[in-house]
């Protein structure tokens, strides 16, 4: 369980985290979703007592977490796989941390079995591949045996067979009760692996629901020489249209067949009329539309 | 915290540049002190001097000056790698109560180098006795246990002390070319700058500085100096500690307050 009350963090006059509320429920996959900057990994480092928020709280199992004793047996985290010494062996480097905590070592050879690395364990952290450093952040975080696990973008450098595998063991560690909390800028992996979704932009929260709820909204695509006359006669049924193109409509709030008659009675010629498949994608760049930091402006390459 | 200092143990044996910097740091006080008590021997023997006695540690003190630079930086990577590979961020994670990572450094980098200094010196105290005891170097070596025993563990000390003042500048400053640059100047340049204006405000305010204070501590008649040190052992002791706690004291008040 981790609960973020009203938590904050401001750098000089830039607010990278705005005001988050929020509670991530233990026994679920929770997705953290937002635009690269939006202030997904500055949430995680407040939860883990690394940065200091500029106001509001973080707590992780009701308590703050520098006030956990041998956090590790308590929370398990995997920040950034690349940040470990590349010169210490992935050996030395897990027992470094078991030791601290007070965790057997045997637990050292028991994680990386189950995270494929067992054949590396004499191997320098600096020699491995950005897929193997990732199963060795995540040997880490599972070294506490802890029952409540984060992980920022798990499956950045993984080959297919690795997304799979961290896909299985994220709903593996939920359907053991643990509180899972992965943060993605890969709405279709979240689409597969989620319960839950959290989603912000420029460090405010977006949306706080489960995946089926943010799926529902269903649009349809219309392609048409006469968009303008159709998304005249569209609004005035009722629906909610966005013109994309000249000729490119995205109409809410009717379904295929209406739309179609619609466009029949007025006598304006379709060149395509599609259902769009709900798609988490689809639902994030809506939500997401008005807060991405870093937009790059089209047409501003010419 | 016996856990973070096993850990701190953990990491600091399982890195390869712990080992290189204590065996240069090895290297250097036998060569410094073999060249030192060398010279000094031949310099007797040149004079026409007979029946001079050199202690096996001749020279072997002097020689650390420089030498600590090896066991400095030992030091200093505890820290610094920590900061440069991001491994911070899983240190602070795994003992988030930032005073006790400084600790667990401080009380693992303190006894390690104790030992280096004390070895060391030990190395160079047999290399150097050996060297002295031949007919060419006038055959001036001469083994006191007591005192020999004596200017070794001095000598840990002081390596132990300069380890515990590294970590501390380390924390405060996290990168290795701004500790370094920190260390050497409070543990060398400094002093040395202070001592060449000549100014008497600049001489007393330099002999307190580290470098001096652990001269003095190790009992140096080190022409480093260029005049005794003026007070006793005990007060190079009192101002080495001062120093150390002084640089712990300020990395701790970086670690708190700024973020990993």
């Amino acid at each position: 369980m981790i609960n973020l009350a009203n938590l904050t963090k401001r750098y000089g006059d830039r607010l990278a985290v705005d005001d988050l509320t929020l509670s991530i429920r233990p026994g679920a996959v929770t997705g953290f979703l937002g635009p690269n900057g939006a202030g997904k990994s500055t949430t995680m480092r407040m939860i883990l007592g690394l940065d200091r928020p500029t106001s509001g709280t973080a707590l992780v199992c009701g308590r703050p977490y520098h006030e956990i004793e041998r956090p590790l047996r308590t929370v398990g985290a995997l920040l950034d796989a690349r940040a470990v010494h590349p010169g210490r062996s992935v050996r030395g480097h897990l027992l470094a941390l078991a030791r601290s905590n007070g965790i057997p070592a045997r637990r050292v050879a028991e994680v990386l079995e189950r995270v494929g690395l067992a054949a590396a364990a004499g191997r320098r952290a600096g020699a491995l591949s950005l897929g193997m450093s990732q199963r060795l952040g995540i040997a880490a975080a599972l070294l506490g045996d802890p029952g409540v696990l984060m992980f920022d973008e798990p499956v950045n450098g993984l080959d297919p067979d690795g997304v799979r595998w961290v896909r299985n063991l994220m709903r593996s560690l939920a359907a053991e009760g643990r509180t899972v909390f992965v943060s993605s800028h890969l709405m279709s992996e979240m689409q597969l692996t989620a319960d839950h979704l959290v989603v912000i932009g420029r460090g405010r929260l977006i949306a706080d629901a489960p995946l089926a709820d943010l799926l529902v909204a269903t649009a349809v695509l219309v392609r048409s020489p006469h968009a303008g006359d159709l998304a005249v006669r569209l609004a005035a049924e009722g629906c909610e249209v966005v013109r994309r193109a000249e000729n490119e409509l995205v109409v809410t709030g009717a379904p295929v067949e209406r739309i179609g008659d619609l466009a029949h009675e007025a006598g304006i010629r379709l060149h395509e009329l599609s259902p769009r498949e709900p798609s988490l994608e689809q639902a994030y760049q809506e939500l997401t539309a008005d807060s991405v930091e870093y937009r790059v402006s089209e047409g501003s390459a010419r | 915290m016996s856990g973070a200092i096993a850990a701190e143990w953990v990491k600091a044996r399982t890195v390869r540049s712990t080992w290189t910097c204590l065996l240069a740091g090895a290297v250097l006080t036998v060569l410094g002190a073999v060249t030192l008590g060398g010279g000094r021997a031949t310099e007797l023997v040149r004079e026409g001097v007979t029946g001079a006695r050199l202690p096996a540690t001749e020279g072997v003190v002097s020689a650390m000056a420089f030498a600590q630079f090896a066991l400095v930086a030992l030091a200093m990577l505890t820290v610094t790698s920590e900061y440069s590979s991001g491994s911070i961020r899983g240190t602070l994670q795994a003992v988030p109560v930032r005073g006790r990572v400084l600790a667990a450094k401080a009380l693992v980098v303190a006894p390690v180098l104790f030992a280096a200094g004390v070895v060391s010196g030990a190395l160079a105290a047999v290399a150097n006795h050996a060297l002295l005891a031949m007919p060419v170097f006038g055959g001036f070596g001469t083994l006191e246990p007591g005192r020999t025993a004596g200017d070794l563990l001095r000598l840990g000390v002081f390596c132990a002390l300069a380890g515990v003042l590294t970590v501390g500048v380390g924390a405060a400053v996290r990168s290795a070319a701004g500790t370094l640059s920190v260390v050497f100047m409070l543990m060398m340049g400094l002093p040395l700058l202070l001592m060449m204006t000549g100014s008497q405000a600049a001489v007393e305010l330099a002999t307190r500085l580290p470098l001096f204070a652990g001269l003095a501590f190790m009992g140096s008649e080190s022409n480093l100096t260029g005049g005794p040190i003026p007070y006793p052992a005990w007060q190079g002791l009192a101002w080495l500690v001062a120093w150390a706690a002084l640089a712990l004291a300020a990395g701790h008040a970086v670690l708190r307050r700024r973020d990993a």
